[in-house]
């Protein structure tokens, strides 16, 4: 089975919108996600305080943090590895299909970014879908806007969502 | 609903502005206002019993003191930070008032940039080609297929493209040290799984557009090994001790 076939959602019928940027890499704009760890673990602390409860906010974390040790990410990591055929003429063609060369908007690249979600993804997952277990956060599906950040690619990261939403 | 003590966002010069629809947490989210404090004045709301770490929360957490330091320095409390009253409140900041005029001082006009670099997986040719560990597993489980095989070959792509991400990535602190007063300091952050870099950069905040531009170039430059998140500019929260944290380059 191939990678393509796993993804629910096919990139080719998006690919500008989800690959410019990922193709290019430019730094994306972060999300609370990306600070949360500033939010919780740095900043001013005064010992005569006390801390509001952190109930929830290991989920909260979890849901922002990267899953990449599973078996099953292993498993496709080395499916697609297996698929490559290194030493074949083909291999120009084959390996960029699978693993998007740069300049490349493949399936195959969609499959294996799959295989192990990035933080990225997760951080998306967890803005989006709000899956922190809290009920009141259905009125801020989506992440407030970062000031100065027009060039932030928000059809890739709600295409993210979507897929993710429809995964879990 | 009764207040249950005060939540603290952070600590602000005596004049700084506060927009009068401050808001801040809870929900409804609670007034905000500014505990004058000697020369200082401490930004609080009141806390409402149950107050707990939401993401509406830690939001109206993060944007606050975002709103505050674009009008001036801000020492930003870690979230969550609630005194029982405004006489612990004033005794906790007065007993260490000298350190928050000097951390003041030190963080103005000055940002947090945070940078978190993860792999990338788009590139497994590379990785066999160049990783003689993963070569040979891969060789293994081709002569001898089994699950464990996979699993094995598996886990040693994960770990290769990680050590290839994170040798790439030791070198942006020395490249942004090496941009000439771009960065003041530069402190790690918490470990982040999946991250194989994860740190904050101090700097004035007119630099930003050149931090940015040094970082999309590394990015650019390395992007068959890695994704580089910016995030920015913050309130300084890695930057709070009163002593500078030596630069790591």
């Amino acid at each position: 089975m191939s990678a393509e076939h796993r993804s629910p959602f096919p990139r080719n019928g998006h690919p500008l919108s989800t690959y410019s940027e990922e193709v290019v890499r430019v730094p994306r704009a972060g999300t609370l996600y990306d600070v949360l760890e500033l939010i919780l673990d740095r900043g001013m602390v005064i010992d005569i305080f006390v801390r509001v409860s952190l109930v929830g906010i290991e989920i909260l974390k979890i849901d922002a943090r990267i899953v990449v040790a599973s078996v099953d990410t292993y498993l496709r990591f080395a499916e697609a590895c297996n698929r490559l055929d290194l030493e074949n003429d083909s291999t120009s063609r084959t390996v960029p299909e699978l693993f998007g060369g740069s300049m490349t908007k493949s399936v195959g690249k969609a499959g294996a970014k799959k295989a192990a979600h990035s933080v990225g993804d997760k951080v998306k997952q967890a803005v989006g879908v709000g899956g922190d277990g809290d009920e009141d956060e259905d009125e801020q599906e989506e992440e407030r806007p970062r000031r100065s950040k027009p060039a932030r690619s928000r059809s890739a990261g709600s295409e993210r969502t979507r897929r993710h939403r429809d995964e879990d | 609903m009764t207040a249950s003590g005060i939540y603290v966002y952070g600590i602000v010069g005596r004049s700084h502005p506060l927009s009068a629809n401050a808001a801040g947490v809870g929900e409804p989210p609670a007034p905000v206002r500014l505990l004058p404090a000697d020369d200082l004045a401490v930004v609080v709301s009141a806390a409402h019993p149950g107050l707990r770490a939401r993401r509406r929360d830690l939001m109206a957490h993060q944007g606050l003191l975002m709103t505050l330091a674009e009008a001036g320095p801000v020492l930003p409390m870690r979230f969550g930070m609630v005194a029982p009253d405004e006489a612990t409140v004033l005794a906790g900041v007065a007993a260490h008032h000298s350190e928050h005029v000097a951390v003041l001082e030190r963080l103005d006009s000055r940002v947090e940039m945070n940078i978190k670099i993860t792999p990338v997986q788009d590139n497994l040719a590379a990785l066999i080609r160049e990783d003689p560990v993963v070569r040979r597993i891969r060789e293994e489980t081709r002569r001898y297929p089994s699950y464990e095989a996979n699993v094995r070959l598996g886990e040693a792509v994960a770990s290769g493209l990680r050590r290839r991400a994170a040798a790439a990535a030791a070198r942006l602190p020395a490249e942004l040290a090496g941009t000439g007063g771009t960065v003041d300091d530069m402190r790690p952050g918490p470990d982040v799984e999946g991250c194989v870099l994860n740190m904050s950069f101090l700097m004035p905040r007119r630099e930003e557009g050149r931090f940015r531009g040094v970082a999309e170039r590394f990015a650019a430059d390395h992007m068959d090994r890695l994704e580089l998140r910016v995030t920015g500019p913050l309130p300084c929260y890695s930057f709070v001790a009163p002593e500078p944290v030596p630069a790591r380059a």
